[in-house]
């Protein structure tokens, strides 16, 4: 099987892997990259100055020695140019670092140390490198051609040949400085690597206890890479959240539990009640309607969940249009108003005429809903609710205020969460939902529900993120 | 009244047809989605209660869909679980009349029964609406019983105007909240019983013969019949 033959090369390549991962590769090869970018930045001037300036130089002192010689020529003849270069550089190549060669017309050699010239056309006054081969010794020399008067031709030049190594030590050089770039880069690469993977794999044991149950557990802060302790600082956060859900699940599970059990407990009794005592029918249809009660008790905070969890879908959001806020809150005020009106309650609407928001219109009713009827419940005989909406930088904040007794700093916070209830509201009709939803609809609208002093009383802010941009009446329909 | 019952729960079906056989009307029952379509499509009826969730391939508001397209105006409940507000915009979209989540009440289904059934005799134009001595004139907004003038705010005249359009049948607190707030969640006070005895104090204190009645277990009707 071709599994079997490519599990040698597989695993070499697995332990390879694991050696250098993608990661620490891509920055091995950034850090050598990036390196020798910078030792090209600095050695390609110094090449170019090489190259051109002294080369240049060179062709120049070469072109003016062989103008120094032409004139010669023209002032003393040929016979004494030849001996002046016989005397200056003999016949060997070996023997001087300047070369010249002065040659007849018939291009036969009459003075010079230039052993041939390589074949090729060659323009007088130009620089030209000659690569000779002599004794099985490769020579450079640098040229340049000169032409006499009578057809005479006059090669004047320098021996290069030492600058060769110059060059090579140039280039063995930045090699040279390229392999330290690269061992550096290698070397810092593995250490960042294992700090990391030091700090990674502590994120990794105690990420791995939590999932293993133990929620205590959280991550040390190294103070010294910021980076780490950002993360570590998400993940923290992360776990808190985690367990706070958690919390609040078991809660809810244990509230829900009990919020059922006790109308179901009642439910099954009087059943049974019923089924051993045997009553005669009168007696026995009251027992009834009571049972049916106790279910639609049962139904009202199921669907109280339900509702709930339909909020939290975040589903709803896709239904959202603009309305008139105003006008819902006046619905909802003259929808409660007989019922504070037999209370004993002062209902006053503030009034927030044509205040256009986006939303769920449903919603945002039941919540104002919720927020007058608790207040109708709590604020006592007597006392008076305002309910007005303004909107601030931003947001929409519909308030609730009443002056009742309100409640205490610290259960202010604990209200709105699911199933909470506070015991002097045990004995009244409700789930402990109510503000729970209430804040449900301002999450689902980017707000919140802020709950405070209205000394006295409380003041409920049901604050709605209004984008203004969209917030255009409708047409009138 | 000729009723077609679709719902493939043995308990309910058995439930709604004993119930509405006690309340005077005839009901057929398919079990199924299929057979519920071919009954609904070849009979006539003056109203079908459709489960949403039906075996045989074919569900509820598939069958609403086929019914529609093909001209069928008969008066149609979904009654289903799915309880969204979503579920119950789809299903009254497709073409069904009214909308009612299980678990019910059976006082309910049979109160939205009767205003579907009605609603086809409905004389919607009918500006002055009489019942007994008790007179309500939508155009001049004056409400009068035995004669004399009552003084009622706006919500109390729309309240009256709706019970008085389904005079003689049961009005549910659910119905109250859909039809005249608008508001399809129930209110955890007793509101509409409070609104009703606001109502009730104008129209009949004083007199010998009340005529808005509460039905235990359902809702309140308004009635001539003592």
């Amino acid at each position: 099987m071709p599994h079997h033959q490519m599990h040698g090369s597989g695993s070499f390549r697995a332990r390879l892997v694991r050696l250098f991962p993608r990661w620490f590769r891509n920055q091995l090869l950034a850090s050598l990259l990036l390196n020798c970018a910078a030792l090209a930045a600095f050695c390609l001037p110094l090449w170019y100055a090489w190259n051109n300036q002294i080369e240049e130089g060179r062709t120049d002192l070469i072109l003016a020695d062989a103008r120094r010689l032409a004139a010669d020529f023209r002032a003393r003849g040929v016979d004494t140019l030849a001996t002046r270069i016989h005397d200056r550089v003999g016949s060997n190549l070996n023997d001087t670092q300047q070369v010249i060669q002065l040659l007849a017309p018939d291009g036969a050699r009459v003075a010079g140390n230039l052993p041939y010239v390589p074949p090729g056309a060659y323009q007088p006054n130009t620089g030209y490198a000659f690569r000779i081969e002599q004794q099985g010794r490769t020579k450079i020399l640098s040229m340049a051609l000169a032409e006499l008067p009578g057809g005479y031709h006059l090669w004047v030049g320098r021996d290069t040949t030492r600058y060769v190594a110059l060059e090579r030590i140039f280039i063995l050089g930045m090699g040279g400085s390229a392999l330290i770039v690269f061992l550096f880069s290698a070397i810092t690469a593995a250490r960042t690597r294992r700090t990391m993977l030091n700090r990674v794999q502590a994120i990794d044991r105690t990420t791995a206890a939590i999932v293993g149950g133990d929620l205590s557990q959280r991550l040390h802060p190294a103070h010294a890479d910021e980076e780490f302790d950002m993360l570590t600082g998400t993940l923290n956060g992360m776990l808190d959240q985690i367990v706070n859900l958690i919390q609040n699940v078991r809660h809810a599970s244990n509230a829900i539990a009990h919020d059922l059990r006790t109308p179901l407990t009642e439910l099954r009794s009087s059943l049974e009640h019923l089924s051993i005592t045997r009553p005669p029918p009168e007696p026995t249809f009251d027992a009834i309607d009571h049972t049916i009660a106790d279910v639609d008790r049962v139904i009202a905070i199921f669907n109280a969940i339900m509702r709930l969890a339909e909020i939290d879908s975040g589903t709803r959001r896709a239904g959202f249009k603009a309305f008139d806020l105003g006008r819902l809150i006046g619905e909802a005020v003259e929808f409660y108003a007989p019922v504070a009106e037999e209370a004993g309650i002062g209902l006053n609407h503030l009034g927030a005429d044509g205040l256009m928001v986006r939303g769920d219109p449903l919603l945002v009713a039941q919540a104002i809903g919720n927020l007058i009827d608790n207040a109708l419940k709590y604020a006592g005989s007597g006392s008076t609710i305002r309910i007005g909406a303004s909107r601030d930088a931003g947001q929409v904040i519909i308030g609730v205020a009443d002056n009742g007794p309100g409640i205490a700093p610290p259960y202010r916070d604990k209200v709105a969460e699911r199933f909470f209830r506070l015991d002097q509201s045990r004995a009244s009709p409700g789930a402990g939902l109510g503000l729970a939803l209430v804040q449900a609809v301002a999450h689902l609208h980017g707000g919140a529900l802020l709950l405070s002093d209205n000394g006295p009383g409380l003041r409920a802010a049901f604050m709605l993120k209004a984008d203004s941009a969209e917030l255009t009446p409708p047409e009138a329909a | 009244m000729k009723i077609l019952i679709i719902e493939d729960n043995e308990r309910v079906a058995g439930f709604l047809i004993k119930g509405l056989r006690e309340a005077g009307h005839t009901t057929e029952h398919a079990d199924n989605g299929r057979d519920g379509m071919y009954l609904a499509a070849g009979e006539k009826y003056d109203a079908v209660i459709m489960d949403r969730m039906l075996p045989g391939g074919i569900d509820g508001l598939t069958i609403i869909a086929t019914l529609r397209s093909t001209g069928n105006k008969v008066p149609i409940l979904i009654l289903s679980a799915l309880s969204d507000v979503d579920d119950r915009i789809l299903g009254l979209k497709s073409g069904g009349d009214d909308y009612l989540a299980k678990p019910f009440a059976f006082g309910e289904l049979l109160a939205r029964l009767d205003a579907l059934l009605r609603r086809s005799q409905d004389a919607m134009a009918d500006n002055l609406l009489v019942l007994d001595d008790l007179a309500l004139d939508r155009r001049s907004h004056k409400v009068t019983r035995g004669g004399k003038p009552l003084n009622l705010q706006t919500r109390e005249f729309k309240l009256l105007e709706y019970l008085m359009r389904h005079a003689n049948q049961v009005v549910t607190r659910t119905m109250l909240l859909e039809n005249l707030w608008d508001y399809n969640f129930d209110p955890q006070s007793n509101v509409i019983d409070v609104h009703i005895s606001k109502l009730r104090q104008k129209i009949d204190a004083g007199t010998s013969r009340p005529l808005l009645k509460t039905i235990r277990n359902a809702g309140y009707m308004l009635t001539s019949e003592q």
